[in-house]
């Protein structure tokens, strides 16, 4: 069976988007163990922070940089290429510190700094809040480009994150890859989520900053297309195929009679053929 | 502790992903395995289904017609596995659950087109209570689904030619589509409203009556709350996530119209 970590760990990594501090409070109380269980949590967090992309403002700034896979570095130290920035992270508290001066190092370190100025108009003019990163990967044979909107509004139940993550190989022609994630959540007097992965396989045909944003801007806006026409198909298809709004004869039931129809008989109101 | 407990264990699944509420369920209880109980008893999960041996029609399952392991089927009154001396209503109560599950049987067939349905009736001290469940499937490609869980908990309380109602509803509503273009697409949840309501009582008929037409309204007014929230709040959030056209228009729109107002009312 598994043991009371593993489970905390695992509601831990399931915290909608806004949500993490809620469902912390309540792993303490629930396990009776309070504070004490959060250093042994501490793996949960941070899988949770890289994989949610969490944000973290950088000491003495209002900038907010993401935290991920792609740009941790050693010990818990993440770098930001665009400030070019190193920071230590604490996990559980989603805070940065001991900021330190990190020149990006890369051979392709020209594509970079232009993907970050054509990446962020990009990101700017269709994400109202939002942190983005471009970093080299993979022994620097490799970009990772990643974006992460949020949108919180727990006074009226609801939050929302947004991730696009690509990778692409650097070579003459090449083809970026990656994963579109949609997250909602809705909770009053209920609790509703929408939870989307859209993956992202594009060619491009020559390795230059603006091709590059140029495509992931038309998949992201395809697919936002296709989600909002998945609203509308799945709300008159499936939807009205579970329950109906009312019987097909446009009339409630008629209760003081139903009891003595059986089914098969008519039971449109005794209006017959 | 314990209460304290039982709620931040509520919270919880309040707020992880509802898809997943048997799983976490099941991990809660192992933490904590004394709010089992009280946690089965009130957290709705989907049901499931199970054929009546002695009519082979097919019933519902909850915790209102189990006793220990076995469940009881609303068409036999039998429990299965059977049991010598499990728990069944009284007679007059059964006699109502009887009529109960016969409309009721009519109201998914009109509505739902389908599905399967059960009423579950018990004693109370001042009157009676009971459960109504419904379930509908759909699958129309193989790339999309849906399920619908209708669970109506009420009371009855006697008064004088009247009776006090109170209804506590909850849906669950799982949908899942997946296409090229959409990649996958998970909308699932569950809501819950409460109504309380008196209501003339002239016999044990008008317990059906009233009870059906408190069901029928309130699935109505859920299904409208279902549809605003799963197609159109759900839809409006990633509107505010991401914006379809690029803001400098929407900003460039909003400075106009301002400077128009403004000038309107010089």
């Amino acid at each position: 069976m598994a043991s009371t970590v593993e489970l905390a760990s695992s509601f831990i990594e399931g915290a909608p988007p806004g949500e993490l501090a809620d469902v912390v409070a309540d792993v303490q109380t629930l396990t009776s163990e309070g504070e004490d269980i959060i250093p042994s949590l501490l793996p949960a967090f941070k899988r949770y922070n890289e994989t949610q992309l969490a944000t973290v403002k950088l000491p003495g700034s209002s900038q907010e940089v993401i935290v991920s896979a792609f740009n941790e570095l050693e010990d818990n130290r993440y770098f930001d290429p665009e400030s070019q920035t190193s920071f230590a992270v604490d996990h559980t508290t989603q805070t940065a510190s001991a900021a330190q001066s990190y020149p990006l190092e890369s051979a392709h370190a020209d594509l970079i700094k232009s993907l970050l100025k054509s990446f962020g108009v990009h990101a700017r003019e269709h994400y109202p809040n939002c942190s983005y990163g471009v970093y080299p990967i993979e022994d620097d044979s490799a970009v990772a480009i990643v974006l992460v909107a949020n949108r919180y509004s727990p006074n009226n139940f609801w939050n929302g994150r947004f991730r696009a993550i690509y990778q692409l190989p650097i070579s003459s022609s090449s083809t970026l890859t990656g994963n579109i994630h949609v997250d909602v959540h809705y909770y009053e007097d209920g609790n509703v989520a929408l939870n989307t992965t859209k993956p992202v396989n594009i060619s491009i045909p020559s390795v230059s900053a603006e091709s590059i944003v140029s495509r992931i801007a038309a998949a992201e806006r395809d697919y936002q297309e296709a989600l909002n026409r998945a609203f509308v198909q799945t709300s008159e298809g499936v939807f009205k195929g579970l329950r109906r709004q009312l019987p097909i004869t446009r009339q409630k039931v008629e209760w003081e009679k139903v009891g003595g129809y059986r089914l098969g008989q008519d039971i449109s109101g005794g209006k017959g053929r | 502790m314990a209460d304290a407990q039982f709620d931040s264990a509520l919270d919880l699944l309040r707020r992880l992903n509802p898809r997943d509420t048997k799983t976490n369920l099941q991990a809660i209880t192992s933490i904590v395995p004394e709010l089992t109980e009280d946690l089965l008893s009130s957290v709705d999960q989907p049901l499931e289904i199970r054929r009546c041996p002695q009519t082979s029609r097919d019933y519902l399952l909850c915790d209102y017609n189990r006793d220990g392991d076995s469940y009881r089927s609303p068409w036999s009154n039998e429990f299965d596995p059977p049991l010598e001396d499990g728990t069944v209503p009284s007679e007059r109560v059964r006699k109502l659950e009887v009529a109960a599950n016969e409309s009721f049987d009519v109201y998914r067939e009109l509505y739902y087109e389908g599905g399967v349905g059960s009423v579950y009736f018990w004693d109370l001290d001042d009157g009676f209570a009971g459960v109504i469940l419904l379930k509908k499937g759909v699958t129309p490609g193989s790339q999309s689904s849906g399920e619908w869980d209708s669970i109506h908990v009420f009371e009855a309380t006697d008064r004088a030619r009247m009776s006090h109602y109170k209804l506590t509803s909850t849906v669950i509503l799982h949908l899942a589509n997946k296409t090229e273009a959409l990649g996958d697409m998970d909308l699932s949840g569950n809501m819950t409203r409460q109504v309380e309501v008196d209501l003339p009582v002239e016999s044990d008929a008008s317990h059906v009556a009233n009870v059906g037409r408190l069901v029928e309204d309130m699935e109505l007014k859920m299904r409208n709350l279902l549809q605003e929230v799963y197609f159109g709040k759900a839809k409006d959030v990633v509107g505010e996530l991401r914006s379809l056209g690029p803001l400098s228009d929407a900003n460039r729109d909003r400075e106009t119209q301002r400077e128009m107002i403004m000038s309107m009312q010089k």
